[in-house]
């Protein structure tokens, strides 16, 4: 058993340790949780630390990778189709490394903000723990097929998690959100299915479901339904776009990109403050994940043909999301249409298929990662002390909880951009490389990275005004001197979750070099792949 | 009567050599006859003999049937061709054993059907002729013996259907399931005779029964196909003979249910296979246009299922009528398998009976579990059962997911190996039925989702109005539908250990 299976299947043994517990010792379940995340935390740690980026560039070579781990796991005999070889596969690189650091820092932080759950406590950490796996899982699975189980276990914890605890509309809002992404995860299916039969194993010579085989257009079976060589058509669309469209749906859905979005703002306002914080914190990843590490490597030639489409998709989620940000009066909604249009960067810079714009999507991802945590926890905070978070029932914050403010104000200044913070890293990488497309390869005007400017702007009108509406002038509150009496400032629980984002958003903005270094080769190999085409 | 004098050894010959096959059929005779003798006289306090010895006879014909597996590579034909004893064939007899063994069970602790006043020993004396009819069914390769096994299954069921007809509702499922039967049943008799008159034979694997069907005019052949696949397919519910299930369905007592949406089903399958399989190879030998297309209306057939089926599952109220619209919808899935017609198609087939068929019964007994307890029959009543039937409603969430096809359980890898033999066949013909089978598939998957989580969305997420004082005890049934739902699990991570 290496690192990367302990760190991968260590939450889901705590899970069941907590499964089989006696009721009894209920207050102690979630020391056990945190005892497992602790670990987790410094295993991913430990891994960071070690990681040689410049060696282990990853993408289509397995040699590449670090903490590999292969073996055989489901072999049938399937006489005439061959065998259906499926291989307990995984591994790490530049690419997927930062997001193991990311979950288990995130889940760390979400672990903090579960001490509010009071009901069903036994449910609740085992389907947190079995989330939790489910998520490791996805980032370092490299055969397809268990990236695909992986990535289905994640639905059943989350569809419970909001729909038990979550608010008022949570019955409607879990149900959405599984419906879309099964939709999209079903075809998703398909593909796999189909990429299975077109590729071989150069090794064995058996079809195989290894990502690393599919990246590469010598292990494609001639005539085989995705060989780009045969030029297959359904419906009268190349076979390999049709392909790419359907796996870029199925994690665009994920991302979220408008207008396959409108799940996002339900999932996330319905569901309790843990779960928004993995969702906005985490899960939005798996979707860039997902394009980078399937999508543009498997159908590198389809990625750089629409390319286009992607940019504008980018653009239309930034100033859309941002739109409607200005316009939402409850502030976790505000929240997560803020996520959309800065997950729109990611799109825009992975459009642009330059070492800058794809770096940046990485950084935006991560960084957003943190700083959405944080954003979600603090309007966990303001909810759990007098149950509601409408922008207009609050003036003045500032006067009676100064810790509090202080801390929105990092993280709002953070969101927008401020330099200094990493999310202006990110967001100026991902411009810049929208910027340098059209002079590099042509594939995205200029116009698109002028757009995506207005977007920071944008986001700068939101976070300022609500800052103003609700945190400046005299203290004036909607329930009045009950509540001056609940909103009591952060305690320190509370305080040591949000100075570890803080921490991270700022050691990232001031060092980038930090992340950049890890995963530059990887990124540069990325690219190399494309290019190849 | 003289011509028959010279041949009469040889046909003596004939049955002496095909006994020692015939022995696990033969151990169902008997426990058939001895069941009867000792329910009439020594029935002990609740039948309990009957169902020991029950029980006993099945395993033991089971028994005879995994020693029949290592010997029959090949396939051997006995009695004149009308009985084939090949490897899917006892495939199919072990899963109906186990089906019927899990009914058998399913019955013993079910308290309604316990305490009916009729008493339970006849209920249990059918189980030894209905499986006996579905191992027929399985081995069937002459029209007369598809007629006679489909006819035992059929009389077996409608004897269950009405055993405990204490309402309106049940009997009139019993008369509706028995008239439609009938009708069906009649409906196929003629179509068999119609080849029969085509062609002068009734063993479907005589070389002859093709050659002479291929002389007919088309039309006239395709006639009596579809006449004899109404009778199939009033045993596998697919559209558009579905229309008696969901009634009969909700009608009859839940382990009855249970059976019929598993053993009978499974048993339609298999004759649907051994009644395709001469036209198969036709196909594949001869360069001709093919008798009968089979693809473009079986494909039809499945399109519609599936859409049929998971449509009007969400509209269901009554847990009996989502299942058995959601069975159809099954039946299309797997109709698909069918349609592929290959080695794979058929293995792809069999792992999804199997899965089937144990989250079938598995989630028909913790829905009649719920019954007994609660007296709750409707989906929308299941509010808040979450905190009163834990381990059973927990099992049922997981049960549920494989029949929806979430990953990591068996029935995510039964859709992947149906879907593969499907792409595989697709990338081969590249046939326009494949790739709407595939889509329609992926589709009324998602479709699918939303009435099968209506019942987590009730149990756990959403609060019950009145407080459950009953006392919920775990029994028999509580544990079954956990190891089933743990098999479940099992063969979804490690499929390998089946196939």
């Amino acid at each position: 058993m290496s690192l990367l299976s302990i760190l991968i299947f260590l939450p889901l043994f705590a899970g069941l340790i907590i499964v089989v517990l006696p009721s009894s010792v209920r207050e102690g379940y979630k020391y056990i949780a945190l005892a497992a995340v602790i670990v987790q935390v410094l295993i991913s740690a430990y891994i960071y630390l070690h990681f040689n980026g410049e060696v282990f560039t990853g993408i289509a070579d397995q040699n590449k990778y670090q903490l590999v781990e292969r073996l055989p796991w489901i072999s049938l005999n399937l006489g005439a189709m061959g065998k259906l070889q499926i291989d307990y596969f995984l591994g790490l690189d530049g690419l997927s490394m930062p997001f193991m650091l990311l979950t288990s820092v995130v889940m760390l932080v979400a672990l903090l903000a579960s001490w509010e759950i009071k009901i069903n406590l036994k449910g609740y950490f085992a389907l947190f723990l079995l989330l939790d796996t489910a998520i490791l899982g996805v980032f370092s699975a490299l055969d397809f097929f268990l990236f695909y189980i992986f990535y289905e276990l994640m639905l059943m914890p989350l569809y419970f998690l909001i729909g038990i605890w979550g608010g008022v509309r949570r019955e409607y809002a879990a149900i959405k959100f599984f419906l879309y992404t099964l939709f999209g995860s079903v075809f998703m299916l398909l593909v796999i299915i189909g990429l299975y039969f077109s590729v071989t194993d150069p090794a064995t010579g058996y079809h195989t479901f290894n990502m690393l085989s599919m990246m590469d257009a010598k292990n494609y079976v001639e005539g085989s339904i995705f060989s780009a060589l045969a030029h297959n058509e359904l419906f009268g669309v190349s076979a390999r776009l049709l392909g790419f469209i359907v796996l870029f749906i199925a994690f665009a859905i994920k991302v979220p990109i408008v207008p396959l979005h409108t799940w996002l703002p339900d999932a996330h306002v319905e569901a309790p403050t843990p779960v928004s914080i993995i969702l906005a914190g985490i899960l939005l990843k798996v979707g860039g994940y997902g394009i980078l590490r399937v999508c543009v490597s498997i159908f590198p030639e389809a990625a750089i043909q629409s390319a286009w489409w992607l940019g504008l998709i980018g653009i239309v989620s930034i100033i859309y999301g941002a739109l409607n940000a200005l316009a939402q009066t409850d502030l976790k909604r505000l929240v997560a249409y803020s996520s959309i249009s800065h997950m729109g960067f990611v799109l825009l810079g992975i459009a642009s298929i330059t070492p800058e714009g794809i770096s940046g999507a990485m950084m935006q991802m991560i960084s957003h990662g943190f700083l959405s945590s944080m954003l979600f926890f603090l309007v966990g905070i303001i909810y759990t002390r007098v149950h509601d978070r409408e922008i207009p029932h609050f003036r003045g914050l500032a006067l009676i909880m100064p810790k509090f403010s202080a801390f929105i104000m990092i993280a709002f200044f953070a969101s927008l951009g401020l330099p200094g913070f990493s999310a202006f890293i990110a967001e100026a990488f991902s411009l810049i490389g929208a910027f340098n497309s059209e002079s590099i390869n042509g594939l995205l005007p200029r116009w698109m990275a002028v757009c995506g400017t207005l977007g920071i702007l944008l986001s700068a009108c939101y976070f300022l005004w609500t800052l103003q509406r609700m945190f400046f002038g005299e203290t004036r509150l909607f329930g009045g001197e009950k509540w001056k009496i609940q909103l009591t400032d952060v305690n320190a629980r509370e305080v040591t979750a949000l100075c570890i984002l803080t921490a991270f958003a700022l050691v990232l903005g001031i060092m980038p070099s930090l992340a950049f270094d890890k995963m530059n080769a990887s990124v540069l190999e990325l690219i190399r792949l494309v290019n190849l085409k | 009567m003289n011509e028959f004098t010279s041949i009469l050894p040889e046909l003596i010959k004939n049955i002496i050599t095909g006994m020692p096959h015939f022995l696990p059929e033969i151990v169902l005779i008997i426990t058939f006859i001895v069941v009867i003798l000792v329910d009439l006289f020594y029935p002990g306090k609740k039948s309990v003999h009957t169902y020991v010895l029950v029980l006993t006879g099945i395993v033991v014909s089971a028994f005879f049937t995994i020693i029949q597996y290592q010997s029959s590579i090949n396939g051997i034909s006995v009695f004149n061709d009308s009985l084939k004893i090949d490897r899917i064939g006892i495939i199919f007899k072990l899963l109906f054993s186990a089906v019927v063994i899990l009914y058998a069970i399913f019955i013993k602790g079910n308290i309604r059907m316990q305490n009916h006043n009729k008493g339970i020993g006849d209920l249990y004396m059918l189980l030894p002729a209905a499986l006996l009819g579905l191992n027929l069914m399985a081995m069937a390769s002459s029209l007369l013996m598809v007629y006679i096994s489909i006819e035992m299954v059929s009389l077996a069921s409608y004897l269950m259907v009405g055993y405990v007809s204490d309402g309106e509702k049940q009997s009139e499922a019993a008369m509706k399931y028995a008239l439609f039967g009938g009708v069906c049943s009649a409906i196929m008799l003629y179509g068999m005779s119609l080849l029969y008159a085509f062609t002068g034979t009734l063993s479907l694997s005589d070389p002859q029964f093709m050659i002479r069907l291929a002389e007919m005019p088309q039309s006239v052949a395709a006639i009596a196909i579809i006449l004899v696949l109404v009778g199939i397919g009033f045993k596998l519910a697919f559209v558009p003979l579905h229309f008696w299930s969901p009634d009969v369905y909700e009608g009859a007592p839940i382990p009855v249910t249970a059976f019929l949406s598993t053993g009978p089903k499974m048993a339609g399958f298999a004759v649907l296979i051994r009644f395709m399989e001469p036209f198969h190879i036709a196909s594949n030998t001869s360069q001709g246009t093919p008798v009968f297309d089979f693809v473009a209306i079986l494909s039809v057939i499945a399109i519609g299922s599936m859409i049929v089926g998971n449509f009007a599952a969400i509209w269901q109220n009554n847990m009996k009528r989502m299942l058995a619209y959601s069975s159809i919808g099954h039946t299309g899935l797997i109709l698909m398998a069918i349609i592929v017609n290959s080695n794979d198609g058929i293995k792809a087939m069999l792992f999804y009976l199997m899965m089937y068929s144990i989250a079938n019964m598995a989630a028909f007994m913790i829905a009649g579990k719920i019954e007994e307890q609660t007296g709750i029959i409707n989906i929308s009543s299941y509010k808040g059962l979450g905190k009163v039937f834990p381990l059973e409603m927990v099992c049922f969430v997981i049960i549920l997911m494989s029949l929806t096809g979430l990953p990591p359980l068996a029935g995510f890898m039964g859709k992947v190996l149906i879907f593969s033999a499907a792409i595989e066949s697709y990338s081969a013909t590249n046939s326009i039925w494949m790739l709407s089978l595939l889509i329609v598939a992926a589709l009324t998957t998602v479709v699918s989702l939303f009435y099968y989580f209506k019942i987590p969305l009730n149990a756990f997420l959403r609060q019950s109005d009145e407080i459950f004082i009953v006392k919920v005890k775990r029994d028999t049934l509580s544990y079954i539908s956990l190891i089933l739902t743990l098999l479940l699990i099992l063969w979804g991570i490690m499929p390998g250990l089946l196939i």
